[in-house]
């Protein structure tokens, strides 16, 4: 598994050209698979309607943004670290944001201002983490709980007691937006996914970035910048919740001292039951990685409208992590001993 | 974490001295690092240096570092992390508080409580062993489950406020708290025998690279069920101290230690990929991560400001930490 | 096709084995959601979202409170939870519009998320009522909070009067910055009752700590702020609930230094049952479980029976007003804890309020 390369040829090849094969066998046909069995038992217990325009807009308005976080903390998945700050992130994207907003700023600016922020803290997660070999978890942890700060403070001195009000029609408008009877964003969100996957699958680039996340040594030694994937991967993920808390504003029209804590939980759940690791790099597909989140908002929906008391809903969402894994494992997958 | 997969040898037949020799650096980092932040702190205000600040440091001190040496047992042994403490911890809280209400005696209450920490321990050990599933997917999982669970079973719970058990949790002995010196004696306790029992060298081995501990033939399932169980049984532990120690308690009042348990597991050099880990440093890495927020109230931050800098404080720990390791010759 | 890339494609397992984790699966998914789907008929639908913050044990109440009140009416009843996050709110809002409800009652801990709920709400033309915290638009059901903060503040103030001439080493707030206003209002409002009271404490004599609402995870602050403060040893405690006042009270008896702390809660969570702190002087009572009571009685029975009430939206002109209780420990030994209050609400004739049955001294 960790053999040692001593040439070019020893990266993962290229898969040969067979999609739908693909499709059936790889890594994401377990969680596709569960996707499959969440959507007939939404049918069966609760009616067509949960295919309904209505109901999956529901659900693709609430999963979106998480998903948008989730495809970029993917990345930095895939390279080999792990990004627990993007919760904080979110949050202290969507405060600055928003203040800026309250401030009078334009909604480009203010956009471009929040961006810039999550990419400078994702440099110093990279610094950290790259540069001086720190602990990611470790790290990105002191990131999460630094910027939880950042984000309180950003609240308090702008809003009121715990509350920031910005709104922005345009963006309000954006994100409530309806195509098809469909939410604009989960769409966007969809077409985000699947270019994702192309790079990881069909790209050089990404070719590199799961061979970083899968055996540095030998991906350095045959050539790629270990040191420049994981810092480009942890860009990609600051720059991924930076969004993410932008759009949050423009959903919900204002910011809370607590948005976005405990994210990192929600989103990391779904990869994992998409696919990816937290330990090990190199596994993971962006679109196993959007197909989680659809199963764990399918069967929270499914409780949901049952009117299944809301107290045992984490207890099932809990349970089908571990159906969800188990079934994964006996079709070939990891397996721990 | 991957790239330190191939700087990880293989166990050496003297699994002790290795895990032994390998914590010092990390050991002079923090506790120069916790020295620095004393000094700091003192230089601002004299009065920081008190029997008051010890005690408020060695309180917050206690239950984190049982929690860490469960967490710390869980890394060594190469699975990673335990995500479920926040329920063995309110689980095990409950127990003991709902026993104490019916008047039963302590030192039972003490073993039925650890002995429901050891079998929640169980439960993780057999999902894991025998669904062969990761131990962060299966203890983030039975997380979940057993939170919801213990919401359906209670809301609040206290252990009752006149007992001796409370009296024990709330006092002092030699000027430091009660339940600070039980946590001490595990560190130690622990630490010792790790290297020196067969199941702690075992579980040393299979964190250092389980190919060759099998090789050496020894079973990664009875391993894995010894350090499982033996981190529950931690946890049921912490949760007696915390049953002792704190008002009443609500189902997720265990969350909040998640974090800095994992900090604290984590500065102590404990590697979570496995192999590589010195118990003894937790008592530095718990001691200066507890010293950080009072620190910062002493220079007059607010509680939003005490939260950044605890961040930064640990991003800068852990860098520091990790230059050093990287570039120390191996 | 090489060999190597050949075994990439086989699926590892047995097929009984994938066939049998697919079962689990569906098994899983299918066990949780049994029934067949209901016909949407013309009873009176009523939604409740509740605020699932796991802090405090009326939030989970407030549910079965108003799930037995439309059992009894014979109303459809959907409850989901908020799980304290805005964004799940705004969630919860599109699905009671899909499956049609009626009227809404919601307990919105996260309030950032109100303004997108009422034109969300208001577009579909649901009336809401809310619970404790305001919205333009949504009709206001609760206790005036700021009101309930200066109760308990005078109250305590008096206490420092008689016992320290008014003369304390510390005033300790126990702030919960996550309630937002409410925080503000009774937190601040204990303060400024106080300072009614006493109004010439110094200020460098009032200090706080985030107590997160919660005696245990407010612990540790609590001590770092008396160690700070090492000489004083009169203090009293104000704060956002009992939890956080508890907090203050439990780490100064860690340090040693309980002897002389006095404390008034809000919410009188931890005033009644065997285990009141002696250093707990007072609570207020809000009888928060019994809310559905007031919401029914003022606002959806008469939207149920076609005689929608005009919308009140403001804490000082509420649609139904919750009296708030002002108690002292020895006048609270004589009020049941949580869980017996709601059976005796349930079995009470309909329309009484807890306020009616429990309160020591209306």
């Amino acid at each position: 598994m960790s053999e040692i390369a001593t040439s070019r040829t020893d990266l993962p090849p290229a898969l040969p050209h067979r999609p739908l094969r693909d499709v059936m066998t790889g890594p994401v046909a377990s969680i596709g698979i569960t996707l499959i069995i969440v959507i007939v038992a939404g049918l069966t217990a609760v009616g067509p309607r949960f295919l309904s325009a209505s109901n999956v807009t529901i659900v693709g308005q609430f999963v979106a943004i998480p998903m948008l976080v989730g495809a970029c903390a993917g990345f930095a998945l895939l390279a080999g670290v792990v990004d627990l700050s993007i919760g904080s992130m979110v949050g202290v994207s969507a405060a600055i944001f928003g203040a800026l907003l309250l401030g009078g700023w334009d909604l480009a600016p203010a956009a471009a201002i929040a961006l810039a922020a999550c990419l400078a803290f994702g440099g110093i997660n990279a610094i950290a983490i790259v540069g001086f070999g720190a602990d990611p978890i470790a790290a990105t942890l002191g990131m999460l709980t630094g910027l939880r700060g950042a984000t309180y403070v950003i609240v308090e001195a702008n809003g009121q007691s715990g509350s920031l009000f910005a709104f922005n029609d345009t963006l309000f408008a954006f994100t409530n937006a309806l195509v098809w009877s469909l939410p604009l964003i989960f769409l966007l969100v969809l077409v985000v996914t699947a270019i994702a996957a192309i790079v990881v699958t069909r790209t050089r680039v990404g070719r590199h970035l799961r061979a970083v996340g899968g055996d540095p040594l030998a991906a350095s030694r045959a050539g790629i910048s270990v040191a420049g994937m994981r810092t480009a991967a942890l860009l990609i993920s600051a720059f991924g919740a930076g969004l993410g808390g932008i759009l949050f504003v423009g959903q919900l029209g204002s910011v809370s001292r607590n948005m976005g804590f405990g994210l990192e939980f929600q989103v990391y759940a779904a990869l994992m039951i998409g696919g990816y690791s937290i330990l090990r790099g190199g596994v993971g597909n962006p679109v196993g990685g959007a197909l989680g989140f659809l199963v764990i908002a399918g069967a929270a929906n499914i409780l949901d409208l049952r009117a299944i008391s809301p107290y045992y809903v984490n207890i099932i969402v809990g349970l089908l992590l571990l159906a969800a894994v188990l079934l994964d494992r006996f079709r070939g997958g990891d397996s721990y001993e | 974490m991957a790239y330190q997969v191939i700087g990880r040898s293989v166990a050496t037949s003297r699994p002790g001295a290795r895990v032994r020799l390998d914590g010092w650096g990390t050991a002079v980092v923090v506790a120069l690092a916790w020295l620095l932040l004393v000094v700091a702190s003192a230089l601002n205000r004299s009065d920081f240096i008190s029997h008051q600040t010890v005690l408020a440091v060695t309180f917050t001190m206690s239950i984190v570092g049982v929690l860490a040496v469960g967490q710390a047992l869980v890394g060594i042994s190469g699975g990673f992390l335990d995500l479920s403490q926040p329920t063995s911890l309110i689980l095990t809280a409950l127990v003991a508080a709902r026993l104490l209400a019916v008047d039963i005696n302590v030192a039972v209450v003490v073993v039925i409580t650890v002995a429901v920490g050891a079998a929640w321990g169980l439960l993780n050990a057999l999902i894991i062993v025998y669904g062969k599933l990761n131990p962060v997917i299966v203890t983030l999982a039975t997380n979940f489950v057993g939170l919801a669970a213990l919401f359906l079973l209670f809301q609040i719970a206290e252990a009752p406020i006149n007992s001796g058990f409370r009296d024990f949790g709330r006092s002092s002995t030699l000027g430091l708290p009660n339940i600070w010196w039980p946590m001490v004696a595990l560190v130690l306790i622990v630490g010792f025998f790790l290297p020196r029992t067969r199941y702690g060298r075992h579980a040393i081995a299979v964190g250092g690279s389980r190919f060759a501990a099998q090789a050496r033939g020894i079973s990664l399932r009875q391993t894995r069920f010894a350090i499982f169980t033996a981190a529950g049984a931690c946890a049921g532990m912490a949760g007696l101290l915390f049953a002792a120690s704190s008002g009443p308690f609500t189902p997720s009042s265990g969350t909040v230690y998640l974090l800095p348990v994992i900090a604290a597991t984590i500065l102590a050099g404990v590697s979570l990929a496995g192999g590589r880990g010195n118990i003894w440093l937790i008592l530095l890495s718990v001691g200066f991560l507890s010293t950080v927020p009072t620190s910062l109230v002493f220079f007059g931050l607010s509680s939003d400001w005490q939260a950044i800098f605890q961040g930064f404080i640990l991003i800068v720990a852990v860098a520091i930490d990790g230059y050093r390791e990287r570039n120390v010759a191996r | 096709m090489s060999a190597k890339e050949k075994s990439m494609f086989k699926s590892g397992g047995s097929a009984p084995l994938r066939g049998l984790g697919m079962i689990a699966v569906s098994a899983l998914v299918l066990v949780a959601s049994h029934t067949a789907g209901e016909a949407q008929d013309k009873k009176f639908k009523l939604g409740m979202a509740v605020g699932g913050n796991p802090c405090c044990e009326w939030m989970k109440a407030q549910g079965d409170v108003a799930r037995t009140l439309a059992e009894q009416r014979g109303w459809d009843y959907i409850e989901l939870s908020n799980n304290d996050d805005a964004a799940t709110a705004l969630k919860n809002a599109g699905i009671f519009i899909q499956e049609g409800v009626d009227a809404v009652i919601q307990f919105n801990g996260q309030p950032s998320a109100n303004p997108a709920l009422a034109q969300r709400f208001g577009s579909a033309n649901i009336p809401v009522v809310t619970y404790d915290i305001a919205q333009p638009g949504f009709y206001f059901v609760g206790i005036d909070n700021l009101a309930a903060g200066h109760a308990g503040g005078e109250a305590l103030g008096n206490i420092i009067k008689e016992k320290w001439n008014c003369e304390p080493d510390l005033v300790i707030s126990a702030e919960g910055a996550a309630a937002g206003i409410v925080n503000t209002w009774r937190t601040g409002g204990m303060r400024d009752g106080l300072k009614k009271v006493c109004p010439d404490i110094p200020e460098e004599k009032w200090v706080s700590f985030e107590s997160q609402g919660q005696a245990t995870a407010g612990l540790p602050a609590a001590r770092d702020l008396l160690a700070a403060h090492p000489e004083a040893k009169k203090m009293a405690v104000v704060g956002l609930n009992d939890g956080g006042v508890l907090a203050a009270i439990n780490a100064a008896e860690q340090l040693g230094r309980a002897d002389e702390i006095i404390g008034w809660g809000q919410d009188g969570a931890f005033i009644t049952g065997d285990n009141v702190n002696p250093h707990l002087a007072g609570s207020v009572f809000y009888f928060l479980e019994g809310y559905a009571v007031y919401a029914l009685r003022d606002v959806i029975d008469p939207i149920a029976a076609g005689n929608p009430p005009p919308v009140k939206d403001d804490a000082g002109d509420p649609a139904s007003r919750v009296e708030p209780c002002p108690v002292s420990a020895e006048q609270a030994a004589k009020v049941p804890d949580m869980p017996e209050r709601v059976k005796l609400l349930l079995a009470a004739p309909p329309g009484t309020t807890e306020y009616e049955l429990f309160c020591p001294n209306k």
